[in-house]
């Protein structure tokens, strides 16, 4: 059993917590008007994110941002941007239930999203999100630190991308 | 020690021996061995039988180019894999092995007989031997040819081992491991480059594994290359790659390796995987990939004991092990020389040397001379005799291009080398284009179409010296593409045994060309013979060659076969090589397991199951399932003792008379939000929307440019710029692209934006006289009255104490709700509706029921009732065109005139005369089942239930000029070979009025 507590120090697989999530769509031109409603400079470039105050918001596309803040905080957001509607037009959209959100944390974690991760991890800087394939599934792969990961995937999807991780945990642990 | 086995020679552990098996016998090699060198320490060359003819086969290589050493492993149970390659296959303790196409046993094969009809396998036999008489083909022709075709068992057993994938980048792959892909190594990972370095061997150095008497900057060969791995080694941004090969080139610097972890192993931890698929991403390719050697072809040139010179030189050095007592050379290449001096220096007599050339070297001659070896130059090959082992050989000299009185040589093996062909099938790969060079007699590296360096023997190069100036250079081009500096590194090079050589057609003979069996394709046994047939019977380009007679056409890929069965070809047809062309390399480079192609998707990771989040509660109830898309949906709920028609009928019953509840989560949601939501909607969707008032929802129809069904759903207008729009389960990722392709290309002016919220919510339908009467009292914050809450109404309120968005639509004919509540609430809310239902007896239903109960209210299915070809008219749901509206997505091609032309094929409904008779699905319709065959068939039948709410069967059916047939009676040939009756009727069969959606 040795192996499988070093595997844990070496990378750690958990299923966070709901968040409130949020798709933003708008034009460009109209992203210092939504920045003020969330409370947090939204980035423009894509793949960047911006956290502040347990808000977050990563770009995701040329007028697509996924928003992240506590769950208490859903409503409190989803009515700001309300009363934009009128003179800002854009679309928010509720998923926090759409997805689930998993941790990969640990000095081997990139290594272990390799396994299905097509992307060049050493080339993904901490702090962005970028929609990407997790082996065949669609998912949000945002970096939290040099060894910290979480994938966002559809709920649907969830157990296939979880089996994989666990099935992939267990192969790095074998020393293979 | 084994009889064949040099004392302190090769890199096997002399200290470890290993026991294996082959064809039951037990067998001690040295831990490094394969197969192939353990069995020749042990003085066995006798290895398989030929394909066709069934001749002794023995091993030819020491590589992944081996055609006839291809055998049987088994690691364990449902671990056996048919035709590994004795020169890759590792041993182990416990390891088993068994010869392949021999029966009853590898030394007597009664299969052999084939050898004495050999005239009758000539090149194209299939195509004449199968053709007449045609009856023959099921039953004789067919099982035949599946049974010869195709060498090995297929493994019957599920494979119990893992298989892993990863994906990988760096700057510089490097593939093989020999002095080029060294020194562009050293190179490329000195000048900083993240360098992958990959050898499909288990010891890395290639070349230089055979080669240790090459002096390389003051050391040893072994000396340097083991220094030169411990450097790689310690350097962080180096990967080296053992028993990794390289199978596939793909676009964009993709290539493809696998890696074997465990098949050299006794004892395999659990989760360890048996392979690993690396794609890998690279930003630089240097292709090391080394020469192969060219067969000689003569009559006798399979006989166990013939084979390749280099392969000699390898087991020497590399495993320790001589191929034979008694070597004779027979070469056209001074590499072999070098072969031969190796083997008497270590202890063998060499019978002779004989060389096609008649100038050699004089160095070499002294060479020879000085071990009193016998040289016979200008000689041809023209026969070997030896029934399971070669025991002689017969040469002849060629003067003036005739062949002279022939000699019989002694020996126990011959070590033949025709020459050297570039390997460059990865190249090939790439789609870059192989030039001819008319001086090396070789196809060369041309145009690249990707960043691809080939360095060393790979692009014609020879001798050790070159090959690591050439990799050195290899290096250094890939870090100036990378925009990296470098260091050129030199090196000094002392006892290389440089060396030149030629290549030929079959060699010549003093006996009938006809009938020699001088192999060309050792795998496929084809001769020289056969192509020359070939050519004879009409084939001009090789591509034609290789399939008429499947040269190269076996898993080696043609290794050995390609370019000696070209040059033959070519000389047949009296033309230069380029002239007759170049069959095309593909991948993999050597035969890969599917397992590893498959990697982690097998078992219950084989592929994506999407369950909803209620799918939980239907296991529990004992739910059978179906597959729907990727999703897995309940298909009915059958109580104990139930069947499928019982339990679907009973489900029909519940809903119809009082409440049934049914799982909808799969259903497409998105939402359209935007302010020109609405313009949106009335582009896309044939329906008007303008007038749609929030809280409302409709039927949508969406069509594809050419004016047929794409995809259906009701929509609700949430807000006056918010729309809910619904899909098919299997049609939601479709037609958001659908959407958003039009959004992205044609409309960029809209300002509407499109989010999938399929999985945001979690569906639940509650249909049934008593619907309203089980959610009313859950349901806060609206009015469910009829008046306030109409059919076609949708709202934001709580249902049960959650957020939700409820609808009031149906899809039954009988009242009914969708209640759609955030995903992680759906489980919960179902368990309280069921708790609440008991009070109507509710009842849960599955996917049949749902179809059941649309298809009696003639709601369509699209996929089903509709297949692509379908109109709206066509469907009998033209209402649902907004005939007013300017455009929409379909518009135009609704009045192209095949669209608007009589005899179209139109959706109508069928009642069987025999009111019991449920018709099959798919069935033909015909107008007259007494017509001779083929009849003309009119249309078929797209869904066919039995109707519990009408007492008797119910069909819809696609029928040509269906709306004017209606009162007709059509017939359905039946599989029983009758036919059924039935009468064509509207496709409304319940409730036509729709009066039970309208429960106060």
């Amino acid at each position: 059993m040795n192996a499988r507590v070093k595997l844990f120090d070496a990378v750690a697989v958990t299923v966070l917590p709901p968040v409130a999530r949020l798709n933003l769509r708008l034009r460009p031109a109209d992203i210092a008007t939504a920045s003020k409603a969330f409370g947090l400079r939204l980035p423009i470039k894509i793949a960047q994110g911006a956290t502040i105050n347990g808000r977050a918001a990563y770009c995701l596309g040329p007028d697509e941002w996924l928003l992240h803040a506590n769950e208490s905080e859903q409503a409190v957001i989803v009515a700001a941007f309300n009363e934009l509607r009128e003179k800002t037009p854009h679309s928010l959209t509720v998923i926090s239930d759409r997805e689930i959100t998993i941790a990969i944390i640990g000095p081997r974690a990139a290594e272990l999203l390799s396994v299905a991760c097509s992307l060049d991890l050493s080339r993904m800087a901490v702090g962005t999100a970028k929609r990407t394939l997790f082996d065949t599934a669609q998912v949000v792969l945002i970096r939290d630190g040099a060894d910290a990961f979480r994938i966002e995937v559809w709920r649907s999807f969830f157990p296939q991308v979880r089996e994989l991780l666990d099935i992939a945990t267990r192969e790095l642990a074998s020393g293979f | 020690m084994s009889a064949f086995r040099i004392k302190g020679r090769g890199l096997v552990n002399a200290a470890r021996p290993v026991n294996f098996t082959f064809d039951g016998a037990r067998y001690q090699g040295l831990e490094g061995d394969t197969v192939a060198s353990a069995l020749l320490a042990n003085g066995v060359h006798l290895m398989g039988r030929g394909f066709k003819y069934h001749r002794p086969r023995g091993v030819v290589t020491a590589g992944s180019e081996e055609p006839n050493a291809l055998i049987g492993t088994s690691r364990g149970p449902g671990q056996f894999e048919p035709n590994t390659r004795a020169t890759m296959q590792e041993i182990y303790s416990g390891l088993s092995t068994e010869s392949q196409n021999k029966w009853p046993s590898l030394k007597f094969d009664l299969g052999a007989i084939n050898d004495r009809l050999y005239m009758l396998f000539s090149a194209g036999f299939y195509y004449k031997t199968f053709m007449w008489p045609k009856s023959f083909w099921d039953k004789v022709y067919e099982p035949f040819i599946r049974r010869a075709a195709g060498l090995g068992k297929s493994p019957t057993e599920v494979d119990p081992d893992h298989y892993a994938s990863r994906y990988l980048h760096c700057d510089v792959l490097i593939v093989g491991s020999g002095p080029s892909g060294l020194a562009a190594a050293l190179t490329a990972a000195r000048g900083g480059a993240s360098v992958v370095v990959v050898d499909e061997h288990a010891e890395l150095g290639g070349t230089l594994l055979s080669e240790p008497s090459v002096n390389i900057g003051g050391h040893t060969a072994w000396n340097w290359l083991s220094s030169k791995l411990a450097e790689l080694a310690g350097l962080p941004n180096v990967r080296l790659m053992a028993r990794t090969t390289a199978i596939g080139y793909y676009h964009q610097n993709m290539v493809g390796l696998c890696q074997k972890l465990t098949d050299h192993i006794s004892n395999v931890p659990a989760d360890v995987p048996r392979e690993r698929l690396w794609r890998v991403r690279a930003g630089q390719v240097i292709l090391a990939q080394g020469a192969i050697e060219r067969p000689m072809v003569f009559d006798g040139n399979d006989r166990p004991g013939v084979m390749m010179a280099g392969a000699a030189q390898t087991f020497l050095h590399r495993f320790g092990v001589k191929v034979g007592d008694l070597p004779m050379i027979l070469t056209s290449h001074d590499s072999a020389w070098h072969t031969a001096f190796d083997l008497f220096d270590a202890g063998c007599k060499v019978a002779a040397i004989v060389d096609t050339r008649s100038d050699i070297a004089p160095e070499l001659m002294q060479q020879a001379k000085k071990r009193k070896i016998e040289t016979l130059t200008g000689h041809t090959a023209t026969a070997t005799t030896g029934r399971l082992r070669v025991t002689s050989i017969r040469v002849n000299p060629v003067r003036n291009g005739s062949v002279g009185p022939a000699r019989k040589i002694s020996c126990d093996s011959v070590l033949m080398c025709g020459g050297w062909t570039p390997s460059l099938h990865l190249f090939s790969h790439t789609k870059g284009s192989l030039d001819w060079d008319a001086k090396a007699k070789a196809y060369l590296p041309g145009h690249k179409t990707e960043a691809v360096h080939i360095a060393g023997a790979g692009r014609g190069l020879w001798g050790i010296a070159a090959a690591l100036k050439d990799g050195a250079q290899a290096g250094a081009d890939a870090l100036r593409d990378l925009g990296r500096k470098n260091v050129l590194a030199s090196y000094v090079v002392t006892d290389d045994r440089t060396g030149t050589g030629i290549t030929q057609k079959e060699l010549p003979t003093d006996r009938s060309p006809g009938s020699a069996k001088a192999f060309v394709d050792f795998q496929n046994d084809v001769t020289a013979k056969d192509i020359r047939l070939a050519v004879r019977e009409g084939m001009r380009s090789i591509e034609h060659v290789k399939r008429y007679t499947t040269n190269g056409m076996a898993t080696d890929q043609g290794k050995l076969s390609n370019m000696n069965g070209l040059t033959i070809a070519s000389d047949a047809l009296g033309k230069e090589i380029p002239q007759v062309g170049l069959t095309t390399f593909r991948p993999p480079y050597t035969p890969t397991s599917f397992g590893a192609l498959a990697g982690y998707h097998k078992g219950s990771h084989f592929e994506v199951t999407r369950k909803t989040p209620i799918d939980s509660w239907a296991v529990e109830q004992g739910a059978v399932f179906e597959p729907v898309a990727l999703w897995r949906r309940a298909w009915y709920f059958p109580k104990s003792g139930e069947d499928m028609h019982a339990a679907v009928a009973r489900e029909c019953r519940a809903t119809r008379h009082s409440l049934g509840i049914f799982d909808a989560s799969t259903l497409g949601k998105i939402e359209v939000s935007g302010p020109d939501a609405v313009e949106f909607m009335n582009r896309m969707y044939t329906n008007p929307w303008a007038k749609l008032a929030p809280g409302k929802c409709r039927y949508g129809l969406l069509l594809g440019e050419d004016g047929f069904i794409r995809d259906d759903g009701v929509i609700g207008r949430m807000r006056d710029d918010l729309f809910h729009v619904t899909t098919t389960t299997g049609g939601a990722a479709r037609v958001l692209n659908m959407m958003e392709d039009y959004l992205q290309t044609e409309w960029p002016d809209l300002k509407v934006w499109l989010t999938s919220t399929t999985e945001e919510w979690s569906t639940i339908a509650i249909n049934g006289p008593n619907a309203r009467k089980l959610l009313a009292p859950l349901v806060e914050g609206q009015d469910m009255s009829d008046a306030v809450f109409p059919h076609m109404s949708v709202a934001e309120c709580t249902v049960a104490g959650f957020p939700s968005r409820l609808f009031r639509i149906s899809f039954t004919g009988e009242l009914g709700f969708e209640v759609n509540v955030p995903a992680r609430y759906g489980r919960a809310l179902w368990e309280k509706l069921m708790v609440a239902g008991q009070a109507y007896g509710v009842c849960p239903y599955g996917t049949e029921t749902m179809h059941v109960l649309r298809a009696e209210k003639g709601y369509i299915i699209i996929g089903q009732d509709t297949d692509g070809t379908v109109t709206p008219e066509d469907a009998g749901i033209g209402w649902a065109i907004g005939k007013a509206k300017p455009d929409f997505v379909g518009k135009r091609s609704l009045a192209r005139p095949d669209i608007i032309a009589k005899g179209r094929k139109q959706l109508v409904g069928l009642l069987t005369e025999d009111p019991k008779h449920v018709l099959v699905e798919g069935a033909q319709i015909v107008l007259d089942p007494k017509q001779p065959k083929p009849m003309k068939m009119i249309g078929h039948v797209t869904s066919s239930y039995w109707s519990e709410a009408l007492g008797r069967s119910i069909a819809m059916a696609l029928v040509e000029g269906g709306f004017e047939r209606i009162g007709d009676t059509l017939h359905v040939p039946t599989a029983d070979g009758g036919s059924q009756a039935a009468k064509v009727t509207g496709s409304v069969f319940y409730d036509p009025a729709g009066d039970r959606l309208k429960v106060e």
